[in-house]
């Protein structure tokens, strides 16, 4: 019954529905899980790694986490390549407002045009839509920190705490009683990122080496990304040791085994 | 100028219309990475402007490359910037000091406005007093100078020859790039 309304991307159909949007969200919900939690003091992102062949090549270190400006990161799942396309135009956008204004963009305008250029891909031209769902970190100084995603329908939203890719509803739900609105710092959101990976994983046991860790804190007036590669060897415990949040360090391994104990 | 293990870069601080000072703590070298400075003289606007664009390719190289920009990378892309705009030139003629990221081995270069670019083993000048600091730097430099006799060589050819040039001066800021540390002084001299 669908088939006559979901071959090109701009036909609604019947029941008023866009098929095409609906299914690129099908393609994500099959990709590695995304979780993001915004605390008081910081944000933190966590993702699930999914290429973990032992032949790849570790040229980056990143995968599903790429840093956009100086105050603001975003962790993709979806279609790798749309993905790429994308955190290239979003760089380029920060960098054009840089250029013209003289100061980083806010978050929410980066994300918003980004998101109107995704839903072009939903109204004109024949093309399908990106198939990524995007997870946003940044600062920006009217607003602090703030969390969003964004779809391939070019919707976007802020949230305090969520997920997408695979699982993402389980997460969400786990996340839904979990999370303390206003209580949360940023050592208990990176316990609680892993809790909830943990739980929703399609592995039965976290292994460092598929999970990617992120966070985002301000100090002395200038943002720090981390992005931990976890299982990385050396370069992932110096980044691990480097956390924020109130100067507690963090290790992959270390805090595993403290939720084990919990 | 080139040193031992080490590069120095220095700048004077007038910022003026001709014979009118407008300002005197213009600088001119900028910082784009922990070992990597580049001096924009010429016309003030075209220095700002230049400035702003090449952050912006900077900013985009860095984060889709994941490291730090090499001195000579920099240089192959101000001669991109600079020649795009041949026929209607930014006036800026821009000099490069670094210590490339992975070798420490030190770098300096020169480009005109329309990005020539020429990468000799001692020193680069670039200015109004451009003749005069051929001059001063051709007699004092030295082969392998150590960081303290640098900062020595590149303060006096810098201040002797702006001080004889009536658009340049009001001051010098010089910084020495080093392995591990860069030193940044300010000299004050003939304030005209």
């Amino acid at each position: 019954m669908a088939r006559r309304y979901d071959s090109k991307t701009t036909i609604f159909s019947p029941e008023g529905r866009l098929y095409q949007v609906e299914y690129a969200m099908e393609a994500i919900g099959h990709a590695g899980t995304c979780l993001g939690i915004l605390a008081n003091d910081g944000i933190v992102l966590a993702a699930e790694r999914r290429n973990t062949n032992k032949l790849l090549d570790d040229v980056f270190l990143s995968d599903k986490i790429y840093k956009i400006d100086e105050d603001m990161a975003c962790c993709v799942a979806g279609i790798t390549s749309d993905a790429n396309v994308l955190t290239n135009e979003l760089r380029a956008i920060a960098q054009r407002h840089t250029l013209q204004f003289g100061e980083p963009i806010p978050c929410e305008q980066l994300i918003m045009r980004l998101c109107d250029i995704k839903q072009a891909y939903t109204q004109t031209g024949g093309k399908r839509p990106f198939g990524v769902s995007i997870l946003y970190m940044g600062w920006d100084n009217r607003h602090g920190y703030q969390l969003y995603q964004s779809d391939p329908s070019g919707n976007y939203s802020g949230w305090k705490a969520t997920c997408i890719g695979n699982s993402s509803a389980a997460a969400v739900s786990i996340l839904k009683q979990e999370y303390k609105v206003g209580e949360t710092d940023l050592h208990e959101a990176l316990l609680l990122a892993l809790k909830v990976m943990s739980k929703t994983l399609d592995m039965t046991k976290l292994n460092a080496e598929k999970l990617e860790l992120a966070t985002l804190v301000r100090k002395d007036g200038h943002t720090e990304i981390i992005v931990k590669p976890c299982g990385r060897g050396a370069e992932a415990d110096q980044g691990a040791r480097g956390a924020g949040g109130g100067g507690r360090s963090f290790q992959a391994g270390q805090v595993h085994s403290q939720y084990k104990q919990a | 100028m080139k040193g031992k293990n080490c590069v120095a870069i220095a700048c004077d601080l007038r910022f003026g219309v001709q014979a009118q000072t407008i300002s005197t703590d213009f600088k001119r070298v900028f910082e784009l990475g922990p070992h990597l400075y580049i001096g924009l003289p010429g016309l003030a606007t075209d220095t700002q402007t230049v400035l702003q664009r090449l952050q912006f390719r900077i900013k985009m190289y860095e984060m889709r490359e994941g490291r730090r920009l090499k001195p000579h990378t920099l240089m192959a892309m101000m001669q991109n910037l600079l020649y795009e705009r041949r026929f209607g030139p930014y006036f800026v003629e821009p000099v490069i000091a670094g210590l490339d990221p992975n070798t420490k081995e030190p770098y300096i270069c020169a480009l005109d406005l329309i990005g020539c670019a020429c990468e000799p083993a001692d020193f680069v000048v670039s200015g109004t007093c451009s003749e005069s600091l051929y001059g001063m730097c051709e007699t004092t430099w030295q082969e392998d100078m150590e960081p303290e006799d640098l900062f020595e060589c590149i303060s006096q050819s810098l201040v002797n020859a702006f001080d004889r040039d009536a658009l340049s001066g009001w001051g010098a800021v010089v910084h020495i790039i080093e392995q591990d540390k860069v030193t940044t002084r300010t000299l004050k001299c003939r304030q005209d």
